[in-house]
Order: structure tokens, then C-alpha cells, then sequence
């Protein structure tokens, strides 16, 4: 077991405040348009789909969790170091470190979108991309303790539009989710697998995890923010299965945000440009979770500072955001990368669990060898 | 602290430049309140818009311009061309379909609105009686704003339960949903005044048939569930017992208030399809002629019945009327997809099976109370 991580107590965080990090690194974009792609494959049964994704989450923190308990306190690079060997290993967290560059990609380049065509029609990409990039790079300076203050903050604030939901329901037809399970199992299956990219956030346990004072405690608040996840999907799934009809459902490319086009108060007419401000709050988390998970690896490979980090990591994100400026450019990437995370969140920690019980079962009997002789 | 203080030099031009931002300034664009549309001579869509302009100092001034093109944004542009104002569409209350555009496809115009982010899915849709620019373009002698007039009008309508409310979003929901035809008001000029004359029918996105005002209360019990709302009813000889009425009339005429309605479908037979609907009505009496005791728990149980039997007459009518023209606005489509299994229902094969589709009406009708005086 080599290369633990060791941090003096100022730089840690409660274990409670875990349950901020992993629901804030959940609920992003994705939540903006989720609706759609399941209900492509699922139909009314779509809110099945959502639920054995928050199954599926779960079972995957748990292994994620034991196999962080296998190695006291070490974020995933050095597992994969040690599992895997100094060069492969690298390798390893090269890719890991590409895997949350295209997901801060992904998340800002989704969001722009949103606000493109919502609110600013006429608004360059790379000034809303500049400015979010900034305020990120900003939080990202003050260091994991300002992150972690950041999603507490963003999941307390942005609590109240939960409650609008509430609004749509008078419109809602609960007939339209029945019957239930009309589908077979293979197309509710793979609406789960499309939730992928709107579920994903919760493998920052990975990074995380060494800096946790009392790594006891963990288990509790990781999976209560799990079910939090999985309680907001559900809910908005079926407001919007019930307020939709299904020709109109697949044809509203975010349904959340059409959701909230309906709600109207006296000081304010259309809730829905509210929404899509505030959005960015709910997204800032999100996408400083994984520039911080991207500069633990960095710092893995080479030598760097995190200010020279974070401003090279911005500017190829700047960059790539100019780049990338269709809809159908966007919408590729957001599969490409669904595939690609499905991988890499779901089936590779189970994976790796496997792997770290071997090495320690082998290294343990190796010493236990050597200890004889 | 001073690396903090550096972000934040950077930060702030940033949130001042957002300043910069393409402005609509409240006297310097044209608020579209109203569009209505026409079949177009030439071009594919005649549009007539209602415009209000806001000045500071003068009372605002309301503009109907009627422009003709092939979309509705080309249509947009050309009514800028003659305006001194941006024109928004982002206050739009109404829209407005003629008769024949109706009875062509509003598929269309109800993609065009959905598309676009600026409008509300809250506004108002209705068919007009023969033309819509003559209606708009009229000068009414009290109505100083057509478009506000027509969306008050409108919502007050709908907002009672007096008309069946047919918003963005709900024409949206029937039309893309298998099992349910949409349904809209239908307007029309009457002297000086705007009048809600009637219920549209349509099928797919055809306008196939109309009701009449009267009987969008039917639809409405049947649509759906009802609060409150006002009806009147003239029960003929044969429906009501001769214990209550008198010799000398020959009709009795009634009408409640307060309504609280509740229906329930119930698919008894898929091969048919045949399907039992249950409605009951709970409401209070507020005009009754001849004058009948309704102190007396007899009479009014002869009363109960014979406006049971009266309802359920009117809305056999009504569904049967709906199943020729082969518009199924009341959602016996969706009934029947969320109860068969495996179904694969599509539009089509359901207008075809609704035709021949079965209905029981049973209505249970029950007077709670009367007004202050016996």
C-alpha cells in the first residue's frame, strides 16, 4: 500500500458535508432534459428506469466505498497506482483525468446551450463561457474546503425550486402512467443505462474520500445524498410523464425547464428565466468538483502548481467550448460521453473492488510467507 | 486575501458587461398581444397582429397590422418594417385561428409557438367564426384593446368554468397524445361586442366539427372535473313525473350553481370497445320555475332524477355527435391505452375504433341546498 495521502486536519471536511458533495455533484445539466431520452426507451414506465438507476447507484458507492476502505486513505490515482503498477497506472489516471475534463466540458457547454436559447439568442459562447470559467477558477483558488462551502450553498439555495413542481401537477393526468411495466425489461434496462450522464457525479467519493476527517462515517451521508439524487429524479420523472402527453414529451428537448414555463406569478411572468439563472448555481459545484478531482490527478503525473493547473485546464475548456457550437455537436457529445461514463462509473469501480480484494489478499499472504521464513 | 482580491477585479467587468446585453426597453418595442391566423392569398399564412405600443407620455396606442408571408416570422418582420417599434412576441396572450386555416392543419402554427422560448405555454388558443383580421380590424365602439379585451374575455370564460380552457399546453398535450382530439373556443363578432359562440372539434389537427356554447358545459363534465360554474336547463314533459309538475306548464326551468362534477370512466369491454362513464354532479339550486317545494325530500328526489335523465340525454347526444366526426376530445383513447396492455394504439387506429365505440352514461345528480328563500 503505497503512497498514502497525508493531510493535515485543517485541510479536512466533516463527513456529513459529504452529503452536499455527492448530491451537488449529482444534480447538474443532466436534470434540465433527462425526461426525453428515457422516455424514448422506457415510455411510461420511464420512472422504473430512474429508480433502478438509484439503485444502481447505490450498489456502486457501496463498492467504492469498500474498496476506499481496503486502502485506509488514498483517492483512486493511487489505488490505481498500486493496483495496476507505476505505468499503467498513470496511464490509468491520464484517462481518469480526460474523463472529468470532457465531463466539466460537457456540463459547460450544455449549459450555455440552455442559456442560448432561453434567455440570450444573441450572446457569444465564448463570453458566458469566460465568465462561468472564472467564477469557477475563482472558487477553485480558495480550495476543497471553499468547493465543499460552494455545493452546501448551491443545494440550500436552490432547495425552493423543488416545491414548483407542484405547479405542473394541476395538469397532470396520473393515467398516463399507466400501465405499469407495459414495457419489457430490456427497454426499461436501457433507459436506466441513458440515465447515465444525468446520474453520474458521485464517483468524486473516489477523490474525496482521503480528505474526510472521520472516514468511519462515511457510508451515511454518501448514500442519504444518493436517495436525495434518486428522490429529485423520481419526482420530477413523473410530474413530467404525467404533464406531458407522449408525442409531446419526446419533442421537448428540457422538459424540466418547459415545466417551469407554465408557472407564472404576479411579480414575475415567466418562472421558467428565473430557473435558468439560478441554473447556475446548481451547476458551479459540478463543475469545480471535477476540475478539483482533475487537478488530485494532475498533480499524480507531474509536478504543476494549482494556479498554472486550473488556467491551462480552463483554457483547452475555453477552447473546446468555441469549438463545439452546433446542437448536434452537443447532443454527440453528451451520448458519446453517456457511453463512455456508463463505463467508467458503473462497471469499472466493481471492477477495481475485485482487483484490490485480490492484491490484498495476495500481498497479505506474500508477508505472511515471508514472516514464516 | 490579495489573490482573492485579483479574482475579483477580474470577476467584476464581467458582471458589468453583462450590462452590455441586447435590451428591450419597455417604450421602444411593440408588444404583440394577439396573432391571428389566415389562410393567405398568395402566400402561405396571412397574419394580423395586435400591437400595443407604450409611450411614456401619451396614452399607449394599440396597432392591428395584418401582413402576409410564407412563415410566421417572415410575417413578424414585414410588421416591422411598417412599425417605428422592436416588435416582441414575449406578452402575447392569444392566438387566433380563421375558420378555414382550422379546418386545414394547425400542426404548424402549434409546433411554431412550442418552438419558440418567448412563448408563454399558458396562452390562449381559439377558432374564429370565418375570418380573423375582420374581427380584429373592426372598430368597437367600448373596446379600446381588442387583444386585451379578447384574453380577459377569454380567461374570465375559462377561469369560471364556462368554457373549456384550451391553453399552449394543453392543445399541445391532446394533440400529441393517441387517445384525445383537442377542442378550442370559438369566437365571433356580435355587433359591438366579441362573443364566445361555441366548442371546436377537431381531428388530428382539423377542425372537423363545433358545438354550441351551451354545450361546453357537457363537454366540460365529461372532459374533465368541474368546481364551479353556472347552468341552466329546461326539462322537458317527458322527463320529469307528473307528481311535480303542474297542470298549466309544460316545462320546468332550472338552474344551479357551485357545481361540483366528477367523472369516472371505466373500460368494461376492450373488443368493442365499450366503456361505462359515471358523473356525478353535486350542486346547489338557484332558480327554479314553476315554482316546485324543495323542502319536500320527495320532490326533490323526482327533481334529482329528472335532471339525471335530462344530462345523461344531452351527453349521449354529444358523444354521438363527437364519434361521427371521429374527434374523441373527451380522452377515451387515453382511458383505453393506460387499461389495454400492449395496445400500440396509435391515432388513426383509435379514431377508427371510436366510431364504433360503446358508451353508458350514467349520471347521479344531487341537489345539496337551495338559496335563502324557499
Amino acid at each position: 500500500m503505497k503512497n498514502p495521502i497525508q493531510l493535515s486536519p485543517k485541510d479536512m471536511i466533516n463527513a456529513y458535508l459529504l452529503f452536499f458533495v455527492v448530491h451537488g455533484a449529482q444534480v447538474g445539466v443532466g436534470i434540465q432534459g433527462f425526461q426525453r431520452v428515457i422516455y424514448q426507451d422506457a415510455r411510461q414506465d420511464a420512472w422504473i428506469s430512474v429508480l433502478l438507476a438509484g439503485i444502481a447507484s447505490h450498489i456502486v458507492t457501496f463498492c467504492m466505498i469498500k474498496t476506499l476502505e481496503i486502502y485506509g486513505s488514498n483517492d483512486l490515482y493511487g489505488i490505481q497506482q498500486d493496483i495496476f503498477g507505476k505505468w499503467i497506472g498513470n496511464l490509468l489516471n491520464a484517462l481518469y483525468i480526460l474523463y472529468c475534463f470532457i465531463a466539466f466540458f460537457s456540463i459547460l457547454r450544455n449549459y450555455i446551450e440552455v442559456i442560448q436559447v432561453w434567455l440570450f439568442p444573441s450572446i457569444g459562447t465564448w463570453f458566458l463561457s469566460a465568465t462561468l470559467l472564472i467564477i469557477v477558477i475563482y472558487a477553485f483558488t480558495g480550495g476543497l474546503r471553499v468547493i465543499v462551502g460552494v455545493s452546501f450553498f448551491s443545494i440550500v439555495l436552490s432547495l425552493w425550486i423543488f416545491p414548483m413542481l407542484s405547479f405542473p401537477l394541476k395538469y397532470s393526468v396520473a393515467e398516463s402512467l399507466l400501465p405499469i411495466l407495459e414495457n419489457d425489461v430490456r427497454s426499461i434496462l436501457k433507459g436506466a443505462h441513458s440515465m447515465t450522464f444525468t446520474i453520474i457525479g458521485f464517483e468524486i467519493l473516489n477523490i474525496i474520500y482521503p480528505f474526510v476527517k472521520d472516514k468511519k462515517n462515511v457510508r451515511k451521508p454518501v448514500h442519504l445524498g444518493l436517495l436525495f439524487t434518486t428522490f429529485i429524479y423520481l419526482s420530477v420523472m413523473m410530474v413530467s410523464i404525467t404533464y406531458y402527453s407522449e408525442g409531446k414529451l419526446l419533442k421537448t428537448i428540457w422538459a424540466t425547464l418547459t415545466l417551469f414555463s407554465f408557472i407564472s406569478f404576479p411579480f414575475i411572468e415567466r418562472f421558467e428565466f428565473v430557473a435558468v439563472c439560478f441554473w447556475m448555481l446548481i451547476i458551479i459545484p459540478n463543475m469545480c468538483l471535477y476540475l478539483w478531482a482533475a487537478y488530485r490527478g494532475a498533480i499524480r503525473l507531474v509536478n504543476i502548481r494549482g494556479t498554472t493547473f486550473v488556467w491551462l485546464f480552463s483554457f483547452f475548456v475555453f477552447i473546446c467550448t468555441i469549438i463545439v457550437q452546433t446542437r448536434i455537436q452537443i447532443n454527440a457529445i453528451n451520448t458519446v460521453f453517456g457511453h463512455i461514463a456508463f463505463y467508467v462509473i458503473f462497471v469499472y469501480p466493481i471492477l477495481l473492488w475485485i482487483l484490490a480484494i485480490l492484491k490484498k489478499n495476495f500481498t497479505s499472504k506474500k508477508v505472511h510467507k515471508n514472516e514464516q521464513t | 486575501m490579495n489573490k482573492l482580491r485579483r479574482y475579483f477585479i477580474v470577476l467584476i467587468p464581467f458582471a458589468f458587461l453583462y450590462g452590455c446585453i441586447q435590451t428591450n426597453i419597455l417604450d421602444k418595442v411593440g408588444l404583440t398581444t394577439l396573432v391571428g391566423y389566415d389562410v393567405g392569398t398568395e402566400h402561405k399564412m396571412a397574419t394580423t397582429a395586435v400591437i400595443r405600443e407604450v409611450n411614456p407620455e401619451f396614452q399607449s396606442k394599440v396597432e392591428v397590422l395584418t401582413t402576409e408571408n410564407d412563415t410566421s416570422k417572415g410575417n413578424r418582420m414585414e410588421a416591422n418594417r411598417k412599425l417605428s417599434k422592436k416588435i416582441m412576441v414575449g406578452q402575447m396572450r392569444v392566438v387566433l385561428f380563421g375558420e378555414d386555416l382550422a379546418k386545414d392543419d394547425l400542426r404548424y402554427y402549434i409546433d411554431t409557438n412550442l418552438e419558440n422560448a418567448s412563448v408563454n405555454n399558458g396562452i390562449y388558443m381559439a377558432v374564429v367564426e370565418g375570418k380573423t383580421a375582420p374581427l380584429l380590424k373592426y372598430e368597437y365602439k367600448n373596446i379600446e384593446d381588442i387583444g386585451q379585451h379578447i384574453f380577459r374575455l377569454i380567461e374570465q370564460n375559462v377561469k369560471q368554468e364556462y368554457m373549456i380552457s384550451a391553453t399552449l399546453h394543453q392543445i399541445a398535450h391532446d394533440y400529441y397524445s393517441v387517445g384525445k382530439d383537442l377542442a378550442m373556443p370559438i369566437i365571433k363578432r356580435d355587433g359591438e361586442l366579441v362573443e364566445l359562440s361555441g366548442v371546436a372539434l377537431f381531428k388530428g389537427g382539423k377542425m372537423v366539427s363545433s358545438l354550441s356554447a351551451r354545450d361546453s358545459f357537457y363537454v366540460r363534465i365529461v372532459r374533465d372535473t368541474f368546481k364551479v360554474g353556472l347552468y341552466e336547463a329546461v326539462l322537458e314533459k317527458e322527463d320529469v313525473s307528473s307528481q311535480i309538475l303542474q297542470k298549466s306548464t309544460n316545462k320546468i326551468t332550472i338552474a344551479f350553481d357551485a357545481i361540483h362534477s366528477k367523472r369516472e370512466m371505466k373500460l368494461v369491454n376492450a373488443a368493442t370497445p365499450e366503456f361505462d362513464l359515471d358523473i356525478n354532479i353535486r350542486s346547489r339550486v338557484l332558480e327554479v320555475y314553476p315554482d316546485i317545494n324543495l323542502g319536500d325530500p320527495k320532490s326533490v328526489k323526482i327533481l334529482e332524477k329528472a335532471i339525471e335523465k335530462k344530462m345523461s340525454k344531452e351527453i349521449v347526444r354529444i358523444i354521438a355527435h363527437s364519434q361521427e366526426v371521429e374527434s374523441d376530445i373527451f380522452g377515451f383513447g387515453e382511458k383505453y391505452r393506460s387499461v389495454v396492455r400492449h395496445s400500440n394504439l396509435t391515432k388513426d387506429k383509435w379514431h377508427e375504433m371510436y366510431k364504433n365505440m360503446k358508451v353508458n352514461v350514467k349520471v347521479k345528480f344531487v341537489i345539496l341546498r337551495d338559496g335563502v328563500f324557499e
